[in-house]
């Protein structure tokens, strides 16, 4: 492990969303009854729609399609309640997973049947499709009752598999409590979307990697507007440690606008957000995508856009200022990823330098994958 | 500095229902707003000291609002209830279906305010403001503003339109307690100086265990704040953030101490100003380093310690 071994400015290339340019985009469909809450669900996560306002949300007519990009490029489809295998405008076997939403209170048979028909059909056309039910507006049952109604719907859905084909009981099904209303949504949502990353086991050992370097008990890449996180180091997610990020995301994310200055629009030119757009790197070479050996991939950094260097927004908060204390850092690596970290205070105020050193490392590292997957999902269009 | 505390009576008043509990609960207890649809209806008055910028103790008194109880703080609790009131906020249900009843008692009270403390203060708070649909807020409480200020004669009155659901609330709780701290003036001068001190573009002021906004640097219309036209509800939103962000540090038995931020936007730091305050500093040039900033802050703490005990001296 060397220091970084390029410039900062070779990240450049990568800050402007290419509109011009088709990419791959990983295909997940939402399925469920009406009213369960899908449109919600997609709203909440990429619209940024406070979860009390879904209540106002119209009912779905037709399919949409929602783009999200993080390190990899998806595309995410919400479907009206009544659709069909055979109404679906698109075969199954298009889609890497299913996200099939079921209300918590909803113990009828409907549901369960209609999610069966699809595993069966989904199945058919695709062993390899990963299946995740969402049991859905779980905020609105006491613990007890929230427990059973969890335990009830996976049942029946077994049971009813194993009515199908015995051969389906072996199928891998993920079942996940969630609600709008608390980061159990993002969770469950971050779980799908590791599924589809490649390269996860390449950003886990660079978050390992940090995590020993800084003595961090916890680190997490998260997609900074979905509030998803992309990857995290090897050390168990604990649902609190978990809530505090998501929460101090959103509040950083409020803070931006609320005393963002129209007298002085660009402060920091060589901001990620406000680089001008740099050629779509020119000059790298492909990485076979077989090799997938993106740490010591070489990419030659392409001539940069502007001298100056770029600044990297970050942010730290201090929790209990008892000895050693925590320190929860944030700092962005890509326009749109961000690493949280927590710190023991005591290292964060001593051995800054050698955090930040991890961090220029860090970023370093996602970039360089970052740009591999870019490339693959460019041309697997071709 | 000796200071002796100083005592201010606020009563919480308005019909049963209407959000007095959740409003102090949120404030003084730090409670989400989540947690208020728990609460029980007020039996009779409940009264609390909470201890406010360190030596200002507010006695509310959180008084029930159904109708027997309201019959009889105007009858028989009528002395004890209106004796040395400093404030009266009054709240009114935006959606209540008994307005008539809701005027009647208010300029009852009104009444007996005019009678045991004539120089109280009172604010009225049109209060779940969020029921109401995003376009229609400003003209149902344009509505309400009329009404009240009908209702209440010549006493002077303020009406603010709030909801537990958003920064109305602290901007509101804001406004009410700035009455209560006579040389508020004078902590914004020193803020001012110490914001150019550090260059920046503004400086806040927070109570701590509320993080109410007590004092702001920028106080007059020619500084360059206007110039910058930051976001109106800032300090409000702040208040709001700020108190959401703690009570999710709390969840993981951790507790909140200091923030520092350079955003694409913006420079800033978030730390300890006196034992009872926590102030803001933001700024927007990029050379200023957080470091310098939380020098500053350092270095401004015992003036501020100093100014804080005067500021409640009148
Ligand atoms: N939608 C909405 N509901 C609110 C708001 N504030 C309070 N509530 C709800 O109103 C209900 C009554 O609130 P309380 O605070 O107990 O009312 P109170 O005025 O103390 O009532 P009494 O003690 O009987 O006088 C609770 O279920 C709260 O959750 C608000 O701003 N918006
Ligand atoms: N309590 C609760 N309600 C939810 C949740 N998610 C969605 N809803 C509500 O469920 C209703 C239907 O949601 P919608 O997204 O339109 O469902 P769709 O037909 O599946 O797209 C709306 O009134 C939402 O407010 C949740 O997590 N908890
Ligand atoms: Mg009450």
């Amino acid at each position: 492990m060397g220091p970084p071994q390029h410039q900062q400015q070779s990240y450049s290339n990568v800050v402007k969303p290419k509109q011009d340019v088709a990419v791959h985009r990983t295909k997940v469909i939402l399925l469920g009854t009406r009213r369960s809450g899908k449109t919600s669900i997609l709203q909440v996560l990429f619209k940024n729609l406070p979860p009390k306002q879904t209540f106002y949300l119209e009912p779905t007519m037709r399919v949409t399609k929602h783009a999200f990009d993080t390190v990899i490029p998806l595309e995410i489809w919400d479907c009206p309640g009544n659709i069909t295998v055979d109404t679906l405008e698109a075969p199954l076997s298009d889609f890497s997973s299913i996200v099939f939403v079921i209300d918590i209170r909803d113990l009828y048979q409907q549901p369960v049947a209609k999610l069966v028909e699809f595993i069966v059909a989904a199945c058919q056309v695709n062993r390899n499709i990963n299946l995740e039910v969402f049991v859905h507006k779980a905020e609105k049952l006491q613990e007890d009752d929230k427990i059973e109604n969890f335990r009830q719907i996976h049942e029946r859905v077994m049971d009813r598999l194993a009515d199908e084909s015995p051969e389906y009981e072996q199928v891998p099904l993920n079942f996940h409590l969630t609600s709008v209303y608390d980061h159990s949504l993002q969770e469950a949502f971050s779980r799908v979307v590791h599924k589809l990353i490649d390269s996860l086991p390449y950003l886990e050992d660079l978050l390992n990697v940090f995590c020993s370097n800084t003595s961090s008990p916890k680190a997490f890449l998260f997609d900074t507007t979905s509030k998803l996180y992309v990857a995290t180091d090897a050390s168990p997610v604990d649902q609190a440690t978990h809530n505090l990020c998501c929460d101090y995301l959103q509040m950083l994310n409020s803070f931006g606008p609320l005393y963002k200055s129209n007298a002085s629009p660009d402060p920091r030119s060589g901001v990620f957000s406000s680089v001008p757009g740099a050629p779509p790197h020119p000059n790298t070479p492909p990485t076979p995508a077989e090799s997938l050996d993106y740490l010591s991939s070489n990419l030659d950094p392409p001539p940069s856009a502007s001298a100056k260097p770029l600044f990297y927004p970050s942010a730290s908060t201090s929790l209990s200022p008892s000895h050693p204390g925590t320190t929860l850092t944030y700092h962005l690596v890509t326009p749109h990823l961000a690493l949280l970290a927590l710190l023991p205070t005591t290292v964060y105020e001593i051995r800054r330098g050698l955090v930040e050193w991890n961090v220029v490392w860090f970023r370093e590292g996602v970039g360089e994958i970052w740009e591999v997957e870019k490339e693959r999902s460019e041309g697997e269009l071709a | 500095h000796l200071h002796s505390n100083m005592k201010k009576k606020v009563l919480l008043m308005g019909a049963s229902g209407s959000g007095k509990t959740s409003m102090r609960s949120m404030i003084f207890s730090n409670n989400p707003a989540s947690l208020t649809s728990r609460l029980g209806a007020t039996i009779d008055v409940e009264q609390n000291h909470v201890r406010f910028l360190g030596d200002l103790i507010l006695n509310l008194w959180d008084c029930g609002g159904q109708d027997a109880f309201m019959d009889s703080y105007l009858s028989i609790q009528r002395p004890t209830i209106f004796s040395h009131v400093g404030v009266m906020i009054y709240v009114f249900d935006v959606e209540s279906r008994e307005m008539a009843k809701d005027l009647e008692y208010y300029r009852d009270c009104l009444d007996g305010l005019s009678q045991f403390s004539k120089e109280a203060n009172v604010f009225l708070l049109v209060h779940k403001m969020d029921l109401v649909r995003d376009g229609e807020r400003s003209a149902v409480f344009q509505r309400k503003v009329v009404e009240l200020e009908k209702a209440s004669g010549d006493f002077p009155v303020k009406v603010q339109g709030t909801s537990i659901y958003d920064e109305t609330l602290y901007k509101a709780w804001s406004s009410i307690v700035n009455t209560l701290i006579p040389n508020a003036q004078n902590l914004s001068r020193h803020l001012q100086i110490f914001a150019e001190a550090c260059s920046a573009t503004e400086v806040i002021l927070f109570e701590r265990a509320t993080f109410l906004v007590i004092a702001t640097s920028s106080s007059n219309a020619s500084d360059p704040v206007t110039a910058h036209s930051l976001d109106s509800k800032r300090y409000e939103r702040t208040s709001e953030l700020i108190k959401a962000f703690k009570q999710s540090c709390s969840r993981l038995r951790e507790e909140f101490h200091s923030l520092e931020m350079e955003l694409a936007e913006f420079t800033a730091v978030l730390d300890e100003m006196t034992k009872n305050t926590y102030v803001l500093v933001v700024v927007h040039n990029p050379v200023v380093e957080t470091a310098a900033i939380k020098m500053n802050i350092r270095m401004a703490r015992w003036k501020f310690e100093e100014l804080q005990g005067d500021s409640l001296v009148s």
